[in-house]
């Protein structure tokens, strides 16, 4: 006799894949996850043992090529200038990013309308708020309210902000004098403890794991909930394709277990929550007689539009000692100066400026980013310089939407079960080059302003694709979008995406905020419509 | 000759033959040499530091080896612009087990202050020193700075 059909088959335990988890749990659907990769113990991150910076270049890298590993699946990005970076696990990505947590500004869904570029969401910030704010309690934020980057009301977050740091307390001190907009960064890490975990310890290990659980993601969060209110997460389960129906409903998806068995989970409504390259991937791979380019994909944008951030760095170094090894990896502050457009500069949309720690001796010593490196005597001079007397500004700017950048299927690289992989195409705009040098050049006045005495730049770093955006944007007009302004796709009424495939664009900000907000209304309106929701016999 | 890695059981060290060895500290010496109260890298890398680099990262392994291969000449200026031109990896490699061996040794570390990434207590109910200094007061005081869809400009102080 075959299973019982689930409610709801969700693909990826990542940041987006346990909000819905948790939502539809509470509200009482019978809900299965397929995860490729497994649970992870914090006791395995390296953060405070001594193989900390070398292992963070190999096991715990966040490049999924770089790291190699079984569950990861490779990306063929010969056509790509930025690596994408993602990490398979329960908790997905969220195990290796940094945790900074701001939100879209308003005029981030109106681009088209404001600047005449570009597309409009089919949502605004105001529609979006109370699930920032629910999310926000949900993972734990540490920051300040009457940050007036943003539109005034609405709750702040639920725990205050987490430490400046000495470097970040001189660069606020900067933008007082200079008359610019600063503000305690919103982090998705706890200053204090709350819901059973425990508070942020300043070691600034975030992006190899957080070793004290302060740092948010969905394995702390939401899946111990979600499994006690009777979700089932399979782990060790790459997903090949999503079935579908002669009614063009998908019917759950075929799988391959960890001995390479394939299987079959059927399912009444499937949403896929494996970030904007892999649930492309799987619409891709799912293409047949029926669908030929691909599921879902009658505007024939599945896999276009892929933005990515380009990001540089700008560090400035400092005589004093700042400990800038410690601290949030996250962000201590953040700017918004510049973030809006003013096409005297040269270009249109703007980027959020976060000020980041910068690691230890080893880091400090090999050759940097920007390719410099310094042997022999001098040698030493150059690390005591670098070494925790850094401020470092992350510059994350707006990425306009280009149908040529885009994910496809490879046709020689495959996964270690032989699923095609992906291909990444993509080129930095001339918009987004002009973008960087412009902020580039500000941010060092911040700097210098702020007390340092030079400051380096890695103009755009490689392995930098923390954010993937776009490859299925949701919209109102089936022709010219992949999904309906809740996360169903067009084509077929009862399949949803989920994580950052839906962005319309991409605003200037760290996406996850945002990514699992919009998350939880896609969830809340599946509750909310779930007697009219359109299911296979 | 070098051993066969395939063949090497639990000790990478076992990989390297005197001679490859003595290359090794070389090349570690001339990178980073005594100077400026820091001891040189060919006399912290003992066999324990380099085991632990090693072991660790499994994957340095073989291009280390061909960093360290005879017929580059002796000197070791030279080898390495021989291997970052012709062997980008290699040269990658051998930089990378220096660094990380040099950098994990205890006194290396003490001698440049760093105590390894350290929990620290926060005190989250303390008010602090920027609110004290009154500089978030000034951002507020300067006005909202987002744009407000509605007119297109920056919004109006509500």
């Amino acid at each position: 006799m075959a299973a019982e059909p689930v409610d709801v088959l969700i693909v990826g335990a990542g940041a987006s894949g346990g909000v819905v988890a948790l939502r539809l749990a509470e509200a009482g659907f019978k809900v299965t996850c397929l995860e490729q990769g497994d649970w992870h113990d914090r006791a395995e991150y390296r953060g405070p043992e001594l193989d900390w910076e070398l292992t963070m270049r190999k096991q715990w890298s966040t490049s999924p090529n770089v790291r190699g590993l079984p569950q990861d699946y490779p990306l063929d990005e010969t056509d790509a200038e930025i690596s994408p970076l993602m990490y398979s696990a329960v908790g997905g990505s969220m195990l290796i990013f940094a945790g900074a947590w701001p939100r879209m500004l308003p005029s981030d869904f109106r681009v088209r309308s404001l600047d005449g570029i570009a597309d409009d969401w089919p949502l605004t910030f105001e529609e979006l708020r109370p699930y920032y704010e629910r999310t926000d309690r949900q993972f734990g934020v540490s920051g300040m309210g009457g940050d007036p980057a943003y539109p005034p009301g609405g709750e702040d977050p639920p725990l205050p902000p987490l430490p400046l740091g000495k470097g970040g307390l001189k660069v606020a001190r900067a933008h007082t004098k200079l008359g610019w907009h600063w503000w305690p960064e919103f982090n998705s890490i706890l200053s204090a403890p709350y819901d059973g975990r425990r508070a942020c310890v300043q070691r600034g290990t975030c992006q190899q794991g957080c070793n004290e659980g302060a740092k948010a993601s969905t394995d702390l969060t939401h899946w111990p909930k979600a499994i006690g209110l009777g979700a089932k997460l399979i782990t060790g389960a790459r997903v090949r394709k999503i079935e579908t129906n002669d009614s063009g409903l998908a019917t759950g998806a075929t799988w391959i277990d960890r001995e390479g068995n394939e299987q079959f989970t059927q399912a009444k409504v499937v949403v896929l929550a494996a970030n904007a390259i892999g649930s492309t991937r799987l619409l891709l791979l799912s293409a047949d007689d029926r669908h030929p380019d691909g599921l879902a994909n009658s505007s024939g944008l599945v896999g276009k539009r892929l933005m990515m951030h380009p990001f540089a760095n700008v560090g400035g170094l400092f005589d004093e000692d700042l400990e800038s090894w410690q601290g949030q990896f996250g962000c201590s502050i953040e700017s918004f100066e510049f973030y809006e457009t003013d096409e005297s500069r040269g270009f249109v949309r703007g980027a959020k400026w976060g000020l980041a720690p910068t690691f230890g001796p080893i880091n400090a010593a090999l050759p940097s980013r920007a390719g410099t490196q310094i042997w022999g005597p001098d040698h030493h001079l150059h690390v005591k310089a670098h070494l925790g007397r850094g401020a470092n500004w992350g510059l994350f700017g707006e990425d306009l939407p280009d149908e040529a950048n885009q994910v496809t299927l490879s046709k020689t690289l495959t996964d270690s079960d032989g699923i095609p992989a992906p291909e990444v195409h993509y080129k930095v705009s001339d918009n987004s080059r002009r973008l960087l040098d412009f902020h580039i050049e500000k941010a060092s006045q911040s700097l210098l302003e702020a007390g340092a005495y030079t400051v380096e730049v890695d103009r755009l770093m490689r392995y930098s694709g923390w954010h993937l955006l776009g490859t299925a944007r949701m919209g109102d007009d089936p022709a010219t979008s992949v999904l309906d302004r809740w996360n169903r796709t067009h084509d077929v009424p009862n399949l949803y995406v989920v994580d950052g495939s839906c962005f319309v664009t991409s605003a200037g900000v760290n996406p996850t905020s945002s990514i699992v907000a919009l998350a939880l209304r896609a969830a809340d309106h599946m509750v909310e419509t779930r007697f009219e929701q359109q299911v296979p016999v | 000759m070098t051993a066969d890695p395939i063949a090497l059981g639990d000790d990478p060290l076992a990989a390297l033959d005197p001679d490859a060895r003595a290359t090794f500290s070389a090349l570690a010496g001339h990178l980073i040499p005594e100077a400026h109260g820091m001891p040189s890298a060919a006399d912290v890398i003992g066999d324990a530091r380099l085991r632990f680099v090693l072991t660790t990262r499994r994957d340095l392994l073989e291009p280390l080896l061909a960093a360290l291969r005879p017929g580059l000449g002796e000197d070791a200026a030279s080898r390495l612009a021989t291997l970052e031109r012709d062997d980008p990896e290699a040269h990658a490699a051998l930089i990378s087990t220096i660094v990380f061996a040099y950098y994990t040794d205890r006194e290396v570390r003490e001698r440049l202050g760093y105590p390894g990434q350290e929990a620290k207590q926060l005190y989250s109910w303390k008010v602090p020193d920027f609110i004290e200094e009154g500089l978030t007061d000034q951002v507020i005081a300067r006005g909202p700075i987002w744009r407000d869809p509605a007119t297109g400009r920056r919004a109006e102080p509500r």
